[in-house]
């Protein structure tokens, strides 16, 4: 007889198969558990599976049916726990996963296999009965939020299971399944449909990728943070995100289960009481953080939960960095022999060099100063101007060059040429995520919200310096510092490395006649504040030597400039058009 | 004056009302905000001007503080059966839900969590910004029903969704800008207007 065709692979880090035949997120368990991490145990039905269930009229066939029973028995025996069992329930996340990711495709359903008989267990295991209606309410919710594509609002700690049931039962006329098999068999058909979602196909004929291939399913075992003093739940940078300091860096909860970190529910301790009370724990998260690390050469954030003592890594991704942090990491990992200068250049974008330059206040000038106003930092950067409240007035006086900042209880679309006029805006109501913010944001303005009823207003006619970064408003004009790149420690490095790797010559300031394109055309156009690529190359074109614009930094400038053959471009300070000329270069 | 009924809105109002919610603008792009024929607009902004109730320059037009009173005065008589009805009410309390979570949306998409603060999205991580461009196209959904509803109650409401289309399209099409830029018709500038549009209507406060 002839061996069976393997439909499913257990990610258990005897083979790591490609990207493109199990998607990446069970690409990314299998390299995990390829370099020796302990990652709860998962199996996958790769992406040829998928064209094949809907050649089959949408269904999943008995053949692959029993494979997946069999993968899901292989998480069983890893784990000690059986789907629909009370007294040791296996509960597992179900994942979509094709080659590329793209919108539409189906989002993470956690703690399937959960029915009432699994929640009393749960509760009784726990000692935790809220925890566990909560987890069984909370997968009623994500189950007909993204499997029945139910019209619900999302999700509040409150209503029962029962009650999210009829709720979803109500809106799609489809009851959630109570049998563990049943979720699990229908949310797998969820996540192959979901691959053909209209907003899936749309975005793949928007990018020209074929609807040939599909999206692979991972089912993978939950970990239980709540199970007793030895668990808990965290996540750990292997460096300082916000200063970049070589130093893991990162929140524990102890006890803390999943979305708890979100929520608030616990109190997020420091590491250092990991390090505390689980010290082998600590270590070997640590240690294998540094694996992480070095693997990808680059800084991680890392997701973990420890249950009963043993340790479970989650998911590891490149850390969100701050522009400050972005400029320290890319100059440590080239001194560490991780990444090569070339790359380093790469990895730090002409934003945050603007973002490293802008002026700011020091710690010791605001150290005894009181704020006239504090409220929300809405969008960092430091400005200083005249509070005005009537928008007209901020456009028509700024037109005759004076900074002035618009103070205003709200913001409507009736404020924005204000807005745009003003060099940082002051509200009295609204949060960081008003109108207002996004608004500030989009144009990169210095803003502060929500200082109060009637605040904004008692700052009219006043001398004023707002900082977005910590929401505070100073009387008169505070003294600025300024970082210079010349002898800044990290900015330095690159910039030597920028000059060396940048496609053109960037240099801040040339002898001779340097062309201005600012002045040959309108690059800009007036009315959306976008280049006009067009407009930009017929400029270039006429170049002969050394040329100067605003908009060259700009990605669609960038491009252009690359394409004209210009060899000489001014610009002072270089290093933010050099790195943006070096992402333009590699695309 | 004449009291104008919610079914014979006539364009001497909504104009005004248009470029009032638009701020400056030529007739042009009010009658692409109304639906409505632009040389019939730019005969309104002739007729208003006159009356003071609107200035301008250079084809781009204003609306004038006389005119801003008079749209005061008229909002609640025109307005005064859509106020009555609840139709229209409900369609905004659910509109509000969706705004908020938008505008969270939109807040994700410019700045992004690091180490328990956030800073500036980079964009630099296509996963990131994908995760939020698809949430996108799930709040467009649910905006489509929202919009769909408030245009049962007032017509012209559907203008808005095909803008929001229009602009969903250039940001799934990579055109990211489309997302929350405030000089062109971003979603979130699309967005803003039908918000005002709809507590000018209503005759609500803005909260934020």
């Amino acid at each position: 007889m002839s061996q069976p065709e393997q439909r499913i692979i257990v990610l258990d880090g005897t083979q790591v198969p490609d990207r493109e035949i199990i998607g990446g997120k069970a690409w990314s368990i299998a390299r995990m558990t390829k370099l020796g991490l302990r990652v709860p145990p998962a199996f996958v039905i790769p992406i040829s599976e998928c064209a094949r269930y809907h050649e089959n009229s949408r269904t999943l066939d008995d053949d692959l049916w029993q494979q997946i029973l069999s993968g899901v028995a292989a998480i069983e025996q890893a784990t000690g726990r059986v789907m629909g069992n009370p007294d040791a329930p296996l509960l597992v996340s179900v994942r979509s996963g094709a080659a590329v990711s793209m919108p539409g495709m189906m989002d993470t359903v956690l703690n399937l296999g959960i029915t009432d008989e699994v929640e009393y267990g749960l509760a009784r295991i726990t000692a935790d009965a809220g925890y566990a209606r909560d987890t069984h309410a909370r997968f009623c919710h994500t189950y007909g939020d993204i499997v029945f594509k139910a019209d619900l609002d999302p999700y509040v700690c409150g209503p029962s299971p029962s009650e999210v049931r009829d709720l979803v039962a109500d809106d799609v006329g489809q009851a959630i399944p109570e049998d563990p098999h049943d979720q699990l068999r229908q949310a797998i058909c969820a996540v192959f449909d979901s691959w053909e979602s209209a907003r899936a196909k749309s975005y793949r004929r928007h990018w020209g990728i074929s609807d040939v291939g599909g999206t692979a399913v991972t089912i993978q075992a939950m970990v239980f943070g709540n199970l007793g003093d030895e668990s808990g739940t965290g996540v750990l940078f292997t460096r300082n995100p916000l200063t970049g300091e070589s130093v893991p860096y990162g929140e524990w909860l102890p006890g803390g289960q999943g979305d708890d970190v979100v929520g608030g529910t616990h109190a997020v301790k420091d590491l250092t009481e990991l390090a505390q009370t689980m010290p082998n724990v600590h270590s070997e998260l640590i240690e294998w953080a540094g694996i992480l690390e070095h693997e990808h050469a680059d800084v991680q954030d890392v997701e973990f939960t420890v249950e009963q003592g043993v340790l479970y890594l989650l998911q590891t991704r490149g850390a969100k960095r701050s522009p400050e942090a972005a400029v320290q990491i890319a100059i440590d990992l080239v001194h560490e022999g991780l990444i090569t200068p070339a790359i380093a250049v790469s990895r730090v974008t002409s934003e945050q060099i603007r973002s490293v330059l802008l002026p700011y206040l020091a710690e010791h000038t605001v150290a005894n100063v009181t704020p006239i106003a504090i409220g929300e930092p809405a969008c960092p950067g430091v400005a200083q101007g005249i509070g005005v409240i009537d928008p007209d007035e901020v456009e028509s006086r700024a037109a005759a060059g004076e900074s002035l900042v618009l103070v205003r209880p709200t913001t409507s679309p009736n404020d924005v040429h204000g807005m745009i006029a003003a060099v940082a805006v002051v509200t009295d109501l609204g949060g960081s995520t008003s109108h207002a913010a996004v608004v500030t944001r989009a144009l990169g303005r210095p803003s502060v919200v929500g200082v109060g009823d009637g605040v904004a207003e008692g700052l009219a006619g006043k001398e004023l310096t707002v900082d977005g970064g910590s929401g505070r408003v100073y009387a008169g004009y505070l003294p600025l510092e300024s970082t210079q790149i010349d002898d800044h420690p990290a900015l330095a490095p690159l910039a030597a490395w920028a000059n060396e790797h940048c496609p053109v010559q960037v240099v801040p300031n040339a002898e001779g006649d340097v062309l201005d394109l600012d002045s040959v055309a309108q690059v800009l156009d007036p009315q959306t504040g976008r280049v006009d690529s067009q407009a930009l190359m017929e400029a270039l074109s006429q170049a002969s030597g050394p040329v100067r614009s605003s908009v060259l930094e700009s990605a669609e400038g960038a491009s252009a400039l690359l394409e004209s053959g210009v060899t000489v471009v001014v610009a002072d300070p270089a290093l933010p058009l050099q790195l943006r000329l070096i992402q333009a270069s590699r695309t | 004056m004449p009291t104008v009924s919610e079914q014979e809105l006539s364009l001497d109002f909504l104009a005004v009302h248009g470029l009032a919610v638009r701020k400056a603008a030529g007739p042009g792009a009010v009658a692409d905000l109304l639906n409505a024929d632009e040389s019939a607009v730019a005969a309104v902004f002739d007729a208003a001007m006159a009356e003071g109730k609107i200035a301008g320059a250079k084809g781009i037009f204003m609306v004038a503080p006389a005119g801003q009173a008079w749209l005061a005065d008229q909002y609640p008589i025109v307005y005064a059966s859509a106020r009555e009805d609840g139709a229209l009410t409900a369609a905004y309390e659910r509109f509000e839900r969706v705004n908020t979570q938008l505008l969270a949306l939109f807040t994700d998409w410019q700045t992004m969590p690091a180490g328990g603060q956030r800073v500036p999205n980079d964009h630099s991580d296509p996963d990131y910004d994908r995760v939020i461009i698809d949430r996108l196209g799930d709040l467009h959904e649910r905006a489509e029903r929202v919009v769909g509803n408030c245009s049962e109650a007032e017509p012209r409401l559907g203008r808005y969704l095909e803008r929001l289309e229009a602009a969903y399209d250039k940001v799934l099409a990579g055109d990211t800008d489309y997302v929350s830029g405030v000089r062109i018709d971003s979603y979130h500038t699309v967005w803003f207007e039908l918000h005002e549009d709809l507590l000018r209507m209503l005759g609500r406060q803005r909260q934020e």
